[in-house]
């Protein structure tokens, strides 16, 4: 019975996202557009696509979001996290974990996969610092908010298509990975030490 | 199954009167000869080896009054009938009497009828005998298994058909209805509710058409004065036994007569018959008291009030769906109908939902008693059939609810057996065996502790923080238990602590 509610109701929100989408089209605004597709026939499983917003590092980028149905929804909140790397204080930027209050203990019961997406595409705009979830990044965020910004544009190029390419940063990069170090290990070492090659470089060989 | 070859040699009556149900699984023959004959008067009983029954003299066609005519299974021969000297050319086999023919269906059209309507429909058209009754009995009995006395089953049931001949004889093996008053006739079931209702129900207009061709026969220049319109315009409505028999007197009606219940607009009916009503188009006026007349059309004013209160309900309700599943409430499954009304807001949930919502055991207490969209908090979820749409309708509703909760028993308090954790704010009944309402004070305090667990807090008693105070000691021993189980270190430690803590 439970999955029957659980499956219904995606059903019904699946239109309800489409039904967005069109609007969005509509209006030509798709560069806010969220978007839902069936991973397979079960609606247990299902791929989000949200835009990165305007007037944020992540505009232009598109990210990718993996959602899982309970069985228990929507008494339950889905499980969501973002496929596509992103540097971003309250989403992991190694597994993509997201820390967002309503997938948690805030979840209410009346709450869809479109609010959840627009929720996601408001924690873009407005992160959370004070309640992080990756720690490295939110503290980028408070103390060098330049930094945090370029880097975080810079993932967006790299990973989710954003338009900004940052010459200098690929270039550290570039001098790691002639070291033999992987691509994204590089990367995720410079970020983390506010593109400092020597520190970053001593981290990735200690 | 031994007596399947007895029953196949018996015609089925049914198929007789091409009305078998059964078809080619009836257990009774189907026999052609019968369906070939052109005249029943050659009735091919030559055949009837199957003339078990063909040979026994009908009991009914003896004493001139068998209803089945040439239709019947028994035999009628005239040579026997009782009144009739002059036999008919016949000798044997199912024709009748040319006296009983000529007020029947003619001989020869029965078998060509696409269904069998027996003449007198005046009196088997009632309850007992209609078609849904054939098909509901599972065994109809034949005539010779009843007849049969060691074929046993000597009481009656609900599913039992009536004596179609309504006979008072001694030996009639078949059931007898009691006597109904309008038609006179023994066909209300004994035993059967329903079949008694629709007797009554039908007998009104079955019995006035009966009536009324009788009376045509008997008495018919007095019958032409009782068209319906002269009997509706009539301001002293007469009943026929009374009009007739001028000698019982009292042909008028007074205000204190009651109405006839079933609203018949027959000219026979002896009963007092009201004006029709506009509302709800039946004959509950009474013509002579006014008071009843007014009781009457404020009932119905009620009643109108409520249809049309009820018809707006359902109106303002039908596009509404559950903020949680989503689903339009009104199409949902039947015992789903019902909406979860919050006192303090305007979302619309589906009963089941809302409940389900707010037992939810992986939430906050805060998250789960608010509504799941807007948040505001409310402290119970009131069912209701219907939307509420106005703070006027949603007030009246949860008083109701409320009303109706205050007089069932509650079952945490058990007749004062038990404890309500609601204390005096329960909405259900606090109540002793004798009948007089306890009032067992305000609800027990309760907080989750850090572990999601319900604390318990007993009322506090400024008694009981003095003894405290004064009994330090013992909580200090107490303490020092504490301590030593730390330190020993033991697996069960969290045992022995649960154990200390609720010594």
């Amino acid at each position: 019975m439970a999955t029957n509610i659980a499956a219904q109701r995606i059903k019904r929100e699946f239109k309800e996202v489409i039904k967005s989408e069109e609007v969005s089209l509509y209006l030509n605004v798709a560069q806010c557009s969220i978007k839902v597709e069936l991973v397979n026939d079960s609606c247990v499983e299902l791929k989000g696509e949200i835009a990165g917003p305007p007037d944020t590092p992540y505009e232009g980028g598109n990210f990718i979001l993996e959602i899982k149905i309970p069985e228990t929804y929507p008494f339950n909140p889905p499980k969501v996290r973002f496929i596509t790397k992103i540097w971003h204080p309250n989403i992991s930027s190694i597994t993509g974990a997201i820390c967002l209050d309503i997938l948690k203990d805030q979840w209410a019961a009346a709450m869809t996969l479109r609010t959840v997406l627009l929720s996601l595409q408001a924690l873009l705009s407005a992160a959370e610092p004070d309640d992080p979830q990756d720690a490295v990044v939110a503290k980028q965020y408070k103390e060098q908010p330049e930094m945090f910004h370029q880097t975080a544009k810079h993932w967006t190029s790299v990973y989710a298509g954003g338009p900004s390419k940052m010459p200098e940063l690929d270039e550290k990069i570039k001098r790691l990975t002639d070291m033999g170090i992987e691509e994204h290990n590089a990367r995720d070492a410079l970020s983390s030490y506010n593109w400092d090659l020597e520190r970053a470089t001593e981290q990735l060989f200690s | 199954m031994a007596d399947n070859s007895t029953c196949y040699n018996v015609v089925c009556r049914y198929f007789k009167k091409g009305i078998c149900r059964e078809g080619s699984k009836c257990r009774y023959k189907h026999m052609e000869v019968v369906r070939n004959e052109t005249a029943p008067s050659e009735s091919g009983s030559s055949q009837d080896s199957s003339a078990s029954y063909v040979n026994i003299e009908c009991y009914y066609f003896k004493r001139g009054n068998c209803r089945f005519g040439n239709n019947c299974g028994f035999a009628h021969n005239p040579d026997n009938y009782l009144e009739e000297s002059d036999s008919d050319a016949s000798t044997n086999g199912s024709l009748s009497n040319k006296n009983v023919e000529t007020s029947l269906v003619a001989a020869e059209e029965w078998v060509k009828a696409p269904e069998f309507v027996p003449s007198s429909i005046n009196f088997n058209v009632n309850v007992p005998f209609s078609m849904e009754d054939f098909a509901s009995a599972t065994h109809p009995k034949s005539y010779a298994q009843a007849v049969n006395p060691s074929s046993g089953q000597s009481t009656f049931s609900a599913n039992d058909p009536l004596c179609l001949s309504f006979c008072t004889t001694v030996n009639c093996p078949n059931l007898h209805g009691d006597i109904c008053d309008m038609c006179g006739l023994r066909n209300l079931h004994p035993y059967n509710e329903d079949l008694r209702k629709m007797h009554i129900s039908t007998c009104s207009m079955e019995n006035h058409e009966f009536n009324m061709t009788f009376k045509f026969d008997t008495q018919p220049s007095r019958e032409l004065t009782f068209s319906l319109e002269n009997y509706a315009s009539a301001k002293t409505p007469m009943s026929y036994t009374r009009a007739v028999n001028s000698s019982s007197g009292q042909s008028t009606f007074t205000a204190d007569d009651p109405l006839c219940p079933s609203f018949c607009t027959t000219v026979n009916c002896p009963n007092l018959h009201g004006d029709i009503c506009d509302m709800c188009g039946k004959r509950n006026l009474h013509p002579y008291n006014e008071d009843l007349r007014k009781l009457h059309i404020s009932a119905c004013m009620e009643e109108h009030k409520i249809d049309m209160e009820l018809s707006f309900a359902i109106q303002r309700s039908r596009e509404k769906s559950c903020g949680v599943c989503f689903e339009t409430i009104m199409e949902k499954s039947k015992g789903e109908q019902r909406f979860g009304i919050l006192p303090n807001c305007n979302h619309c949930f589906c009963l089941t939902c809302i409940r389900k919502w707010r037992q939810s055991k992986q939430f906050d207490n805060k998250i789960i008693r608010a509504c799941p969209e807007c948040r505001v908090p409310s402290d119970f979820v009131c069912p209701s059939m219907y939307w509420v749409d106005t703070k006027d309708e949603k007030d009246k509703l949860i008083m109701d609810y409320k009303d109706a909760l205050s007089t069932k028993d509650c079952k945490y308090f058990n007749k004062g057996r038990g404890n309500c954790p609601f204390g005096n704010k329960c909405f259900y009944l606090h109540a002793l065996p004798d009948g007089t309402k306890a009032d067992v004070g305000p609800p027990i305090r309760q907080r989750r502790n850090a572990d999601n667990d319900i604390d318990v807090f007993h009322q506090l008693l400024l008694w009981d923080f003095m003894d405290e105070r004064d009994n330090f000691w013992m909580y200090d021993f107490d303490d020092l238990r504490d301590f030593v189980n730390i330190v020993s270190d033991s697996d069960d430690s969290d045992l022995s602590e649960y154990d200390l803590y609720f010594d």
